[in-house]
């Protein structure tokens, strides 16, 4: 029988690491913006009766959703691993993939879990008292809108390594679309504050624009990591181009330096 | 005076059609443009909601002050366009000059920005005073934390200047567009804040 192409892949792990990182913002996105509606955020101003009301009207959501996620969330680390490979790519030093690794792996907790296991506990008993769940529905909104600033420092890692590398892992406009993420992450900032308005935490500024934002930055680094596992040679040099006239719209200031 | 012989790859080409600096610092422009709209789109929509009492507050800034802001600004970019033109030229010594006074003039505009703030927080007017006040001192935040920004970018500019060896006219020139985009910015919040009544 013929063994499936696949399987004699050199670059299997690569592509399974790649694969997983669609399922888990495929999962992410399903998760919090469809069944447990968690996202765009609720309202910060809502009194204890309202916040009961907002935990009625998505129990079963809360609960199927988060299970969802304490199951497959784990998925996360693979974009991580796949982004640190990265960056081990390029010609910087290792101290760059070990303090986005880092970096990463300690932010998800407030950045991605807090708000899982406060809407989960707050789902979990309805008849709790509004002050409490009011407390949980602060707790989770609060840890995943107001701790953006912890990404920020993963950003400008990352976007000082593609600046320095030699070895045209991704491209300079790249570098630069990370410093333009980093620096909504900086506008988040004011949600501790504001309880209406543009800079509360379902704000057009802290939340609104800066998801679109968001949204564009891990569409283009989802297809750049896609760009890079196709251009990978596993040396340690420069990675070869791409033949297709496409790659060459990605990479317009290096044609042709290789 | 230092004139330093200048290899072919430092002088721009003559009529080619291209971006000055790095293309990808373009994305750069661009994208921060957009999102610099789309926040002048959100206070400009809040202004039209409450324009007595934007028009109120408005009143607390002092005109000459911003005026003095943009002139050092437009200043600070008239000299990195002159470092840019004397690195062109290979004048590196007068090239660094200009990128240090860019560095400066950015300086004096930094220190005139806290003044401003100190003053009108000591007049109550802080963040959380009312909306104009909200969105005065967010969008003057965030220009200065590109400006931060811009030193660093400035700095490395003038190593670049510095070293035979590193100097690209290509980083040059990206190192000015990132400045320029910054003083840029900083005109079109001028205009919201203090002007546009």
């Amino acid at each position: 029988m013929k063994r499936p192409k696949l399987l004699d892949d050199p670059k299997r792990e690569l592509w399974l690491a790649w694969y997983a990182t669609i399922c888990f913002y495929s999962l992410y996105a399903i998760v919090f913006f469809i069944v447990t509606r968690t996202q765009p955020p609720g309202k910060p101003w809502y009194d204890p009766t309202q916040v009961v009301a907002w935990f009625a009207g998505r129990h079963e959501g809360l609960l199927i959703g988060f299970a969802l996620i304490f199951v497959l969330g784990g998925l996360s680390a693979t974009s991580i691993a796949l982004i640190t490979y990265s960056i081990r790519r390029m010609s910087v030093s290792r101290a760059y993939s070990y303090s986005y690794l880092i970096i990463y792996a300690v932010s998800a907790v407030p950045g991605f879990l807090f708000i899982c296991v406060a809407m989960t506990v707050g789902a979990m008993r309805p008849d709790r008292s509004p002050e409490i769940q009011r407390w949980l529905y602060d707790l989770g909104f609060l840890s995943f809108s107001g701790t953006m600033g912890v990404f920020l420092i993963g950003s400008l890692i990352w976007m000082t390594a593609i600046l320095l590398d030699k070895n045209r892992v991704f491209p300079k406009w790249f570098a630069y679309l990370n410093l333009c993420n980093a620096l909504t992450e900086v506008v988040v900032a004011p949600s501790w504050i504001f309880h209406t308005g543009a800079f509360a935490w379902n704000g057009v500024i802290a939340w609104w624009i800066n998801v679109v934002v968001f949204g564009l930055y891990t569409g283009a680094f989802i297809y750049l990591l896609r760009c890079l596992i196709l251009r990978e040679d596993f040396g340690t040099g420069p990675l070869p181009d791409l033949a297709s006239k496409r790659w060459h719209q990605i990479f317009p200031a290096e044609v042709g330096v290789s | 005076m230092t004139t330093t012989e200048t290899p072919a790859s430092l002088l721009p080409t003559k009529n080619a059609k291209h971006v000055p600096g790095q293309p990808d610092m373009w994305v750069f422009v661009l994208f921060e443009s957009l999102v610099f709209t789309s926040y002048f789109c959100v206070y400009l929509y809040a202004r039209t909601q409450h324009e007595g009492a934007f028009l109120r507050s408005q009143a607390h800034l002092l005109l000459w002050l911003g005026v003095l802001d943009t002139v050092v600004l437009l200043t600070s970019s008239w000299a990195m366009a002159r470092c840019v033109q004397h690195a062109r030229a290979g004048r590196f010594e007068l090239a660094k000059r200009d990128a240090w006074l860019t560095a400066a003039l950015g300086f004096v505009f930094l220190s005139l920005k806290i003044v401003e703030w100190v003053r009108l927080i000591h007049m109550g007017n802080t963040f959380t005073s009312n909306q104009f006040f909200q969105y005065y001192f967010f969008l003057t935040a965030v220009h200065f934390v590109h400006l931060l920004i811009g030193f660093v970018v400035v700095g490395v500019l003038i190593l670049q200047l510095k070293d035979a060896k590193r100097r690209r006219q290509e980083t040059v020139e990206t190192c000015a567009t990132y400045w320029h985009t910054v003083d840029f910015f900083w005109v079109l919040i001028f205009a919201l804040l203090y002007v546009v009544r």
